[in-house]
């Protein structure tokens, strides 16, 4: 759900970028704590056998955890994207398919990089350490 | 050396050896994807999951690319494909030339847990980074070009592996660290035997020879050897595990079911 900023320059901003086909997100928001549940698991190292649940986190370790599982929701588009590309070319590998899925790939490969990158990152902020 | 590009009259009997590499190694290169894939359900946190995903995708990727180059040696691909993607188990050596250690029974007694995972791909790719690293310089311009695509991802999961396996004693403790030591052994055997038997002497490889005089494999079994124990021994290091002394090669993991 949108809410918009007190601060009309910010607004002024999302209506630039609408220029450029920007929409404002329509849908419900994420079941945050469910996918938590079954992602926190990433985070109970030897040092820290205990991670709270969503409600459990501060203010800030909730933000580093949506980026974290938002970063996992755009990984797993690009899985899907990686899939459609690997039936086509059971249809017949060509040059065209093979680059195609190759580009499909890479893109998977970088968006779970990030993953790993925000898992790093609400990792230190679990822990108190902020930059 | 004589190298050929895309296009170019080829020699019969080199095109016919150039065929059995290059298949020999997408085959692989897939199988040893679905292997990885069958890997997918020892992953213990979702970061492994996904990133061991990332890895099915990218071997499969490499199959794809010299499958493509196959097409232009009149190579039926399509079939070997749907042949892999129907019996991944079992497939026919009739129809795809399948690395002897991505044999499903082979491959499956190597693995019962997560540190299995980490360790092969610490362990056992720098082999296959040495090896296939050679093809980079081959007389088949074409090949020679992806291989060094290849080479660089295959990088990559050289640093999957020490990053899992980092990963496994973060989590596990010492106790982890020791367990996977022990474990080291089982896999070096499979990277020691990797790039085939010593080019000279009882038991050398009789097609080496001819391979070598084509420009295929650029590079004899020793120089691989010794480029293979260096990167391995960079990585343990780095992740705080010990080479293991006294490891003999298993040369039997490397060969095709039907060739040599």
């Amino acid at each position: 759900m949108i809410v918009p900023s007190p601060d009309q320059l910010v607004e002024d901003n999302a209506s630039i970028l609408a220029k450029f086909g920007y929409q404002p997100y329509g849908g419900a928001d994420e079941d945050w704590s469910s996918m938590w549940a079954l992602l926190k698991g990433d985070f109970t190292t030897v040092d820290m056998p205990e991670v709270p649940d969503f409600d459990g986190l501060s203010v800030s370790q909730k933000e580093a955890a949506k980026i974290y599982m938002r970063r996992r929701l755009i990984a797993d588009r690009f899985f899907e994207e990686c899939r459609c590309c690997h039936a086509d070319l059971h249809k017949g590998v060509d040059t065209e398919q093979v680059e195609r899925y190759t580009l499909a790939r890479d893109a998977y490969e970088d968006s779970v990089n990030h993953f790993g990158e925000a898992r790093e990152k609400l990792a230190e902020v679990l822990r108190g350490v902020y930059w | 050396m004589k190298t050929y590009d895309k296009g170019d009259k080829l020699p019969e009997h080199y095109k016919e050896c150039l065929i059995n590499l290059m298949t020999f190694q997408a085959d692989s290169e897939y199988a040893g994807a679905q292997r990885v894939a069958e890997n997918h359900r020892f992953a213990p946190r979702p970061e492994e999951a996904y990133r061991l995903s990332k890895k099915v995708m990218e071997e499969m990727g490499h199959g794809y690319y010299i499958w493509n180059l196959l097409r232009d040696l009149d190579v039926d691909v399509d079939k070997r494909l749907h042949h892999l993607a129907s019996n991944p188990e079992n497939p026919d050596p009739r129809i795809v030339n399948v690395i002897n250690g991505f044999r499903k029974e082979n491959w499956s007694a190597f693995f019962e847990c997560w540190e299995d995972v980490a360790l092969f791909s610490t362990v056992v790719t720098p082999a296959a980074v040495a090896f296939l690293g050679q093809y980079r310089e081959c007389s088949y311009l074409p090949w020679a070009r992806v291989n060094v695509r290849i080479h660089k991802e295959e990088h990559g999961h050289l640093a999957f592996g020490v990053w899992a396996s980092k990963r496994c004693i973060e989590f596990g403790g010492e106790k982890t660290r020791e367990f996977m030591q022990e474990r080291i052994a089982k896999f070096m055997q499979m990277g020691l035997g990797f790039y085939g038997r010593p080019s000279k002497g009882d038991g050398a490889s009789e097609m080496f020879d001819i391979y070598h005089e084509y420009g295929l494999k650029v590079k004899t079994p020793e120089v691989l050897q010794a480029e293979y124990l260096e990167l391995l021994e960079d990585r343990l290091t780095d992740i705080g595990f010990e080479v293991p002394k006294g490891v003999e090669p298993d040369y039997d993991m490397r060969i095709g079911y039907g060739t040599e």
